[in-house]
């Protein structure tokens, strides 16, 4: 009995220690990953805990549903309609991107550690995914909105990816372990029945699962729950079948994320602390399993993959990737310093120590070393690196809470607080309503105010306002603490997108243009001189003035801004 | 070009009643024409229209900047309104906007101009500028205001 309570204590205590510690992770600008890792290794034998933990199938165990729920997770996560822009870019990074960076890596590998190629190229694929979770935590900490683009690229990549990643690990494990195993079309089947059956049990068991929930309308919590229990026998199912479990996992969450009005925030937030649970447990394991004194001696080999891997394999891979897709230049440089490794490489180190495989320890240390580097160095200086590369945009205001109304369509009660300084301050209700935005509450030091009497609006408020999507978009500049800095960015005055060149070249007495260009509107132009479709954000020059895309409704430019020479 | 370059006291209205946006750029034409009769009360009304038509210049906090090129405009012209009531302009943020200025330019040398627009854009951004513009009394305060401010001084180093 005393033996179970201290087996309890321990597990929940370092739990427990890891979360509180994770949770202020952010707020002095360390990825969260990484404390749950210094936690356990804390733990560890080497650390003050001293906790001697071997046990790998355990481990093996707990990530793989661990990392099925992150996954299922990012899906639900995932509005569909970044998918217009995103997908086919990311496609290419998670399948051409993966295999390239594996191979560069692995060369690289091979040469430095003297080591079989097959190993070598194993160490490129369990390090070849990127980690959406450990992205977008970063990014947002970062305090940094990115465009679009971007945004949709690196996030359905880095869920897209893992599965080819964790494809080619087991494709050279088979390899290694037999040596006399057969290349070629019954490898090229087994990628399509990995990715075939992954996607198709994704959409059918994710609809299936999305209307069964539809159906049961339990409380949010429990909906979580359901969702999570449901998705790991999605999960396991298709491993079964033979197809990628991770793949399936994902494209479940992303079918019900957005299954008839998407998944309600506070479903979303349920499910939050089960990817905190999934996530924090895995780490926390992992820096247990690991012996950071044997570590030390990967230490040199494992910086120079890492170094390699950032600076040379993932920018080469992602230039490649996005040849036909039009990226500008920052663009790419950006997403390729965004290449954040995290849970999946680790997870998929942990195969080879299964399959007991030579030399696996060596990799499981490299591997750590990696992800580590890729944390600190990539995770920590991600937003400088998008402000300095100028894909920074103008901070938005995050409502406080946004929950979907039931029955209809589109409309969101959304809750703002009121900044100082920002364009609502002192403003009175009447300024923001519109026959489309409609108020619901004003709080004001605790007490809700009546809002007949069009009550002045001050810092320290909040503001609750029935609307849709798009209004709140447009709405969410009134609470901002500066202006300013929107004006900055956009430029001083605003056109509409569907207005011909010529006439603002009219206007503004612009010479020099092409002449196919002066008939085409603005929104045309956009989409003539950047190949992809634009985004908010995007810019291009006109004859010494600079416009600037201000807003877009339904997929197309609606406002552009102007921004002149300086005077 | 600085405001004391485009500005004089006859162009500067204090509390006019704008009424609409359409009538207040009407009686901006009348009086940019009763002061430069070459100018064309039609033609400026017509072109500070078809500004209009590709987007307001209301640039937000309740400032309008309406600019357009003119054939018949020799030098720049500028025009300074304060409104009695704050107008709907359609402005960027929505909001009404109660000090409109007006900018008219000649066809040639367009670089120059728009460095003209430009700095009245950053003036006008100016919280200071404004709130001088807002606590003025009159038209010859207006005026006085607008052309000595410290903003735009320093805005200029």
């Amino acid at each position: 009995m005393e033996s179970l309570n201290v087996f309890i204590l321990i597990g929940a205590f370092i739990l427990f220690i890891g979360l509180l510690l994770g949770s202020l992770s952010t707020r002095i600008g360390v990825p969260t990953l990484l404390v749950f890792l210094g936690v356990g290794m804390a733990a560890g034998e080497n650390g003050i805990g001293g906790i001697q933990f071997e046990d790998v199938d355990f481990a093996f165990l707990i990530s793989n549903l661990a990392l099925a729920i992150i996954l299922l997770d990012g899906g639900l996560r995932t509005r569909l309609e970044t998918f217009r822009v995103g997908l086919k870019p990311a496609l290419s990074l998670a399948t051409l991107g993966v295999a390239l960076s594996a191979m560069f890596t692995g060369a690289f590998a091979t040469w430095l550690l003297g080591v079989d190629w097959r190993v070598g190229l194993l160490l490129g694929g369990i390090i070849g995914s990127t980690d959406a979770a450990a992205v977008f935590s970063m990014i947002r900490s970062a305090g940094v909105r990115i465009n679009a683009r971007v945004a949709s690229t690196l996030e359905i990549e880095s869920g897209l990816n893992d599965p080819m990643a964790i494809f080619i690990t087991v494709l050279l494990i088979d390899l290694l372990l037999k040596p006399d195993a057969s290349w070629g079309a019954e490898t090229l089947t087994t990628l399509i029945q990995q990715f075939g059956v992954g996607a198709l049990l994704g959409v059918g068991l994710g609809i299936l699962l999305a209307e069964l929930l539809l159906r049961v309308r339990s409380n949010e919590g429990l909906h979580a729950l359901l969702l999570c229990t449901g998705g790991l026998s999605l999960f396991a199912i298709t491993n079964l079948l033979g197809g990628s479990g991770f793949l399936a996992a994902y494209v479940a969450g992303l079918v019900a994320g957005n299954w008839r009005s998407g998944t309600s925030d506070n479903v979303l937030r349920s499910m939050d602390s089960m990817a905190w649970l999934a996530q924090s447990g895995m780490f926390l394991l992992l820096g247990l399993l690991v012996s950071p004194k044997e570590m030390l001696d990967s230490l040199l080999p494992g910086l120079a993959i890492a170094l390699f891997l950032m600076l040379v394999a993932r920018p080469l891979a992602v230039w490649l990737s996005l040849l036909p897709f039009g990226f500008p230049r920052r663009e790419q440089g950006f997403i390729a310093w965004t290449g954040l490794r995290g849970a999946v490489p680790i997870v998929l180190a942990v195969f080879p120590l299964m399959s007991g495989l030579d030399q696996s320890r060596l990799l499981f240390d490299i591997v750590f070393v990696v992800v580590i580097a890729s944390l600190l160095l990539q995770g920590t200086t991600l937003g400088p690196m998008a402000r300095r590369l100028k894909l920074a945009l103008p901070p938005a205001a995050k409502p406080l809470t946004e929950v979907g109304l039931e029955g209809v369509d589109d409309q969101f009660i959304t809750q703002f607080r009121i900044e100082p300084g920002s364009r609502a301050d002192g403003k009175t209700l009447s300024h923001l309503v519109t026959p489309l935005i409609r108020p619901v509450a004003l709080v004001r030091a605790g007490n809700s105010l009546p809002l007949e009497d069009n009550p002045p609006l001050r810092a320290g408020d909040t503001l609750s306002l029935l609307a849709s999507h798009g209004e709140l978009e447009q709405l969410s500049e009134w609470f901002l603490s500066s202006t300013v800095a929107l004006r900055r960015f956009y430029g001083d005055f605003t056109v509409r997108a569907n207005v011909q060149v010529a006439d603002v070249a009219m206007s503004y007495g612009l010479a020099g243009l092409a002449e196919e260009e002066l008939a085409l509107s603005l929104e045309q132009l956009f989409r003539r001189r950047h190949s992809t479709t634009p985004v908010i954000g995007d810019t291009i020059d006109l004859g010494g003035i600079r416009l600037r895309v201000r807003a877009m409704e339904r997929g197309r430019v609606s406002l552009v801004g102007i921004r002149l020479p300086k005077g | 070009m600085r405001v004391r370059e485009l500005l004089t006291p006859e162009r500067t209205h204090y509390h006019l009643h704008g009424a609409s946006k359409k009538r207040l750029l009407d009686q901006v034409a009348q009086l940019a024409a009763q002061g430069n009769p070459e100018l064309g009360e039609q033609q400026v009304f017509e072109a500070l229209i078809a500004r209009e038509r590709l987007g307001s210049t209301g640039i937000g906090e309740g400032i309008a900047i309406p600019h357009c090129r003119l054939a018949s405009c020799q030098q720049p012209v500028g025009m300074l309104i304060s409104l009695d009531e704050a107008i709907d302009f359609d402005a960027v943020d929505g909001r009404p906007v109660d000090l409109v200025f007006v900018l008219l330019v000649p066809e040639d040398n367009p670089e120059q101009h728009l460095k003209t627009l430009s700095h009245l854009a950053a003036l006008f951004n100016e919280q200071s500028f404004r709130d001088g513009l807002r606590g003025a009394n009159s038209a010859s305060h207006l005026y006085r205001t607008a052309v000595d401010s410290e903003a735009e001084l320093q805005l200029a180093s």
